[in-house]
């Protein structure tokens, strides 16, 4: 089940730190909202799909990827069609997929523990004011990042089931035990923490089997 | 190393998991076998402080597992019954760095630790594989590595060969044989622990035999059989 959304490669993107992949994603995700014009933010979605295809995912692993975003994306655009106007629509698809595209080549070509470290070494400043625990931030955003293709991994379980069972597939039937089963992986992660002693300058408490 | 059970139990929500005990286990290689829900497991997590006790006192070397719980983890490692659910992140070199990273050591330090784990378990050529990929045999070595990378003194292996064919099993028994560490093995493979130098039987929450392996196992394969 535990699976990666890395994928591995000798690309210029994989060989640039993490670093500056993040602080890219960040100036991409404020210049997409410095400009309204659909042809702009057109070039700026092509560059980011050539972006993403220099990551050497490959056309129909990159697809299947994005599509549940896509598919949110569409959702989004329509409606601001409908609540505004069809040039609005355009514009959000067209932001949305350009910080979409970004992010998923950024993700596809750092490792899960490139991320920890430079989250961790980002929050060092905040640490030193005695705000957060750096590590603990660094860990957060890893197991986010960790947790995304396990989520989509249950759901295609709990759809093959579906289908060897000949059930229609309802949002009861998957989303409930698909919410159950998450929980249930992260509180493993939890113990499993705790078990390896990885945030071990804190008390194991808030994962610790309490008996009565 | 010493694990001192002081009149310690635990119960979850009234129901007794484990009974009072007194006992101490300081031998090298222990196994602990029982049927299922016998309080094998429970007992185990008490010792590394994943379960604390609703009654009683439970230290290693000393230290208190429920006021020393980070010390105390220091020195015993655990490694679940499915090694999945021990591994946090998908490429196992960088699962294994995760364990030395609340030490914040040098980066050379760390690359160093972790290469003699690897080496010493012979999966070096796995490390930049992905877990999900790495057979049944190759991931419990993948979860040994990633706790044996911070030195515990005790390592606990709960049900180590479950689900291994004859190969993985074998793989796996020989690398615990090796282990310099004390070992807590708990299992229901009884071959894997013949030859230990103590073995619990738990039944009902209770020690009900504590002695040679071919005590307890006699008497497990007697209350199997009912």
């Amino acid at each position: 089940m535990l699976n990666s959304l890395y994928v591995e490669g000798d690309s210029r993107l994989h060989r640039l730190p993490a670093g500056p992949k993040l602080l890219l994603v960040l100036l991409v995700s404020l210049a997409v909202f410095l400009t309204r014009s659909p042809p702009v933010l057109g070039a700026g979605a092509i560059a980011a799909l050539g972006l993403y295809a220099s990551t050497g995912i490959g056309a129909r692993a990159g697809w299947l990827r994005l599509r549940p975003v896509l598919l949110t994306i569409a959702v989004v655009a329509l409606a601001t069609v409908l609540l505004g106007s069809v040039e609005e629509g355009i514009v959000a698809l067209l932001r949305l997929t350009t910080l979409m595209l970004v992010a998923a080549a950024v993700t596809a070509t750092t490792t899960v523990g490139a991320f920890i470290d430079v989250v961790s070494r980002a929050a060092r400043p905040l640490e030193r004011l005695g705000l957060v625990r750096a590590d603990d931030i660094g860990l957060a955003v890893g197991l986010v990042i960790r947790f995304v293709p396990e989520v989509l991994s249950r759901y295609d379980v709990l759809k093959q089931s579906h289908r060897a069972r000949g059930l229609r597939l309802r949002p009861t039937t998957v989303l409930v035990p698909l919410m159950i089963q998450t929980l249930k992986a992260a509180d493993e992660i939890a113990a499993a923490i705790d078990a390896r002693g990885i945030r071990a300058h804190k008390q194991p408490t808030e994962n610790q089997e309490r008996p009565t | 190393m010493d694990v001192r059970f002081v009149q310690a139990g635990a119960s979850f929500e009234g129901r007794v998991a484990v009974h009072p005990s007194t006992l101490s286990l300081s031998e090298r290689r222990i196994g602990i076998i029982g049927l299922n829900g016998s309080g094998k497991t429970t007992f185990a997590r008490m010792i590394n402080g994943l379960v604390q006790p609703s009654e009683g006192l439970v230290t290693v070397d000393g230290l208190d597992t429920a006021s020393d719980g980070d010390a105390v983890r220091g020195k015993v490692g655990f490694i679940f019954q499915n090694p999945q659910n021990q591994i946090i992140l998908p490429i196992l070199r960088e699962d294994i760095e995760l364990g030395l990273r609340s030490r914040r050591l040098a980066r050379s330090e760390v690359q160093a630790r972790v290469d003699g784990v690897l080496g010493r378990f012979g999966i070096a050529h796995l490390a930049d594989r992905r877990v999900h990929e790495l057979s049944g045999g190759e991931l419990q070595l993948a979860a040994l590595a990633s706790v044996l990378v911070t030195e515990p003194a005790l390592v606990i292996l709960d049900e180590p060969t479950n689900q291994l064919d004859l190969r993985n099993r074998r793989l796996v028994q020989e690398t615990i044989d090796r282990l310099e560490e004390h070992v807590l093995v708990i299992s229901h493979d009884l071959e894997l622990i013949e030859t230990f130098d103590r073995v619990l039987l738990f039944h009902e929450g209770r020690i009900l035999v504590d002695g040679p392996p071919d005590d307890a196992i006699g008497r497990y394969r007697e209350i199997a059989a009912c």
